[in-house]
């Protein structure tokens, strides 16, 4: 036998007592002695004692109570009792393993007997060690696991949330399966007022499901902040997804891009449930349904964009949710979609309170409860001041002072024109400019502004008196994506000149384009009727710049923009 | 539960999935498309089928990455309206031909 042992012995019989110790440490076994129960009581230490044997009438305290003081001792450590016993009655022996003990010897001691059970109890012994670690491991384990679980919460959290999902124009809810979460709802506000929200649903739940979030919201984030269109955005996320994730992952969501200077949306939906626009003057609510595969699915040379722009008025309302709510099932076991939805479809629910019906719903129908999907739901309060405060940042003083000198020219022709969208980059290269960043959501509005009335009037030569009705409004973006993409001749010259004087800095933006101008004596300038669908971009404008001015017919304007540095200290 | 045969003669290997097409088909129906024998074309018959979930739009999207993507030919047949609704949102009837 390999396996040595610590074993207590005792025996008030000193002769029974020598031989069985004789017998123990033949075998190699180390022996402590102890001559009554309450000796034995006192010589047992848990952690170096392996098994015991105590035999059953003693002074001091019986094999019975040592066994249950010895026991208590050990906690959970499993540490064998074997009691020694001359007699030879049933009840008493089956005592003895009723209080924990694992097994008897009879006296007189028969040594082939004992090294046979000594044998037994080392087998079990082993068998109890080798338990014991698998268990220590596997706690040690799952401690780490969770270790690690809560640090990427916090990272993945960080990531997630770092938005602007606290606008009071938004309200959302999400309930999720696990620790981490499949779905996401992403709002970021852009350069140019206005926001983009993204609702998504991962492929399953957990950790799987959260990690593909990162990417995504990495992207959403950082591609919005620098400007650029959800045209770009989309693909760009498809694309990283597609790279990244396993073939059977996907995100199935729903892109959303509030333009406050021409109060529409835009919707872009890939595989999740309706949309719903409810509008103030309507009954029911206006259906967005999913016209494109999920993200992730197809490589970059097959996405597709199949978007839907819809004009708002402020109070109007946008309702999303993921299939978590669609799918969840009522008390009778059938779909929300089929049952408990039907009035919000109707427009039986008041638009404005929505969210806390589904969630009275989710828990009525004992969803909330059981939860078998992540459930996400998202309302926004469309206002075309989304975006335009909020996007204010803090003006820093002191180390921007540095002047600029230079200016660049940046023409786009036909080919360019259909597949760029050159803002990003000219804006990218002005916030280089010392102090200009802070001012990154102007320069960004007049930017826009002028490059889209250069392309969409100027080269595109579309009216925009066709904006003036909802219908219209819609029919001008098709018009605009058909007449794009037919292009053959045209071009948008973009030219940007920074200047510095003391403490007086300048920004000088020219845009011409390949248009016959128009007739820039009849502009408008007045913000107060806000009915107008159209022309409000140049009121804008007006507003925005120290300076505007038209020149060649109106084919070319000229923008400048002033800001002061240092002066005030 | 997912059953699958191969039909020898057109070389069509078909995948038949009774109750849940969920995660818990994940195994079988793996194992069903990757088999090895020499197969032309896929029909998964979801007659059965009762419901579909995220994972199984996943599943499908794996088979059809097996079965070469663009290339590939697989067909969804005699789903229920329930199916063809949940196949529909997630805009699969680009990427599979889907039949009653």
């Amino acid at each position: 036998m390999e396996h040595v042992l610590t074993i207590l012995i005792a025996d008030d019989n000193p002769s029974d007592r020598i031989l069985l110790k004789a017998i123990l440490s033949q075998f190699g076994h180390k022996v402590i002695t102890a001559i009554d129960g309450q000796d034995a009581i006192d010589k047992f230490d848990p952690d170096t004692i392996e098994l015991v044997c105590l035999d059953i009438k003693m002074p001091h305290k019986d094999g019975w109570e040592a066994a249950l003081e010895i026991q208590h001792l050990a906690g959970d450590l499993f540490v064998p009792i074997i009691f020694l016993s001359g007699i030879a009655d049933p009840i008493a022996l089956s005592n003895c393993l009723r209080i924990g003990g694992i097994d008897f010897i009879s006296k007189p001691y028969n040594p082939a007997l004992i090294t046979a059970k000594l044998n037994a109890i080392v087998r079990l012994l082993v068998m109890q060690k080798t338990l014991e670690e698998q268990r220590d491991a596997l706690s040690a384990y799952n401690e780490q696991l969770l270790n690690d679980q809560d640090v990427a919460k916090v990272v993945y959290e960080n990531i997630t949330h770092s938005n602007c999902l606290q606008d009071p124009a938004l309200s959302t809810i999400h309930y999720g399966t696990h620790t981490f979460n499949g779905d996401v709802i992403l709002a970021a506000y852009k350069p140019n007022g206005g926001m983009h929200i993204l609702l998504g649903d991962f492929t399953g739940h957990g950790l799987s499901a959260a990690i593909g979030a990162l990417p995504l919201a990495d992207i959403f984030f950082d591609w919005t902040r620098k400007g650029f269109l959800m045209r770009q955005i989309l693909p760009e996320i498809n694309a990283r997804l597609k790279n990244i994730l396993p073939a059977n992952m996907f995100c199935s969501a729903a892109f959303i891009d509030v333009k406050v200077n021409n109060k529409s949306i835009e919707i872009w939906n890939g595989g999740l449930p309706d949309l719903l626009f409810f509008p103030s003057a309507a009954d029911k609510p206006v259906r967005f349904s999913s016209k494109n595969l999920p993200l992730g699915v197809l490589s970059p040379d097959a996405f597709e964009c199949e978007i839907d722009p819809i004009s708002f008025v402020p109070g109007d309302r946008l309702v999303a949710f993921s299939d978590g709510v669609y799918e969840a099932l009522d008390s009778s076991g059938q779909m929300f979609c089929h049952s408990v939805l039907h009035p919000l479809y109707q427009g039986d629910i008041d638009a404005e309170h929505s969210l806390d019906w589904l969630v009275d719903q989710l828990e009525t129908e004992g969803v909330l409860k059981n939860p078998h999907d992540d459930i996400s739901c998202l309302s926004v309060r469309l206002d075309s001041n989304i975006g335009i405060d909020s996007s204010e940042q803090e003006i820093r003083k002191g180390h921007d002072e540095a002047p600029a000198d230079f200016s660049f020219e940046y023409v786009l022709n036909a080919d360019s024109l259909r597949n760029t969208d050159p803002l990003p980059y000219v804006l990218q290269i002005l916030t280089t400019v010392p102090g200009l960043s802070s001012f990154s959501s102007q320069i960004f509005m007049i930017l826009s502004e002028l490059y889209s009335n250069a392309l969409e009037h100027g080269v595109l030569k579309l009216s925009s008196a066709k904006k003036s009705s909802s219908d219209g409004f819609v029919q001008y973006y098709d018009e605009r994506e058909r007449r794009l993409s037919n292009l053959v001749d045209g071009y948008v010259k973009i030219s940007v000149k920074v200047s510095s004087d003391l403490n007086s800095r300048s920004l000088i933006l020219y845009v011409e384009d390949s248009g016959s101008g128009f007739d820039y004596h009849s502009v408008n300038y007045d913000m107060s009727n806000t009915e107008l669908l159209y022309n409000r971009g140049l009121a804008l404008l007006d507003q925005l710049c120290s300076k505007l001015e038209f020149s060649k017919g109106g084919s070319a304007v000229t923008a400048h923009y002033q800001w002061q540095v240092g002066g005030l200290g | 539960m997912v059953e699958s045969f191969i039909d020898k003669k057109t070389g069509c290997l078909t995948i038949q999935i009774k109750g849940r097409f969920d995660y818990s088909c994940h195994k079988a129906f793996k194992q069903a498309f990757s088999k090895g024998s020499v197969v032309s074309s896929y029909d998964v018959d979801l007659s059965e089928a009762t419901y579909l979930d995220s994972s199984a739009l996943g599943m499908l999207l794996l088979l059809r990455d097996h079965a070469g993507a663009e290339r590939s030919k697989i067909r969804l047949i005699h789903a229920n309206n329930a199916v063809v609704e949940i196949l529909k949102m997630a805009n699969f009837h680009r990427l599979f031909v889907i039949t009653e």
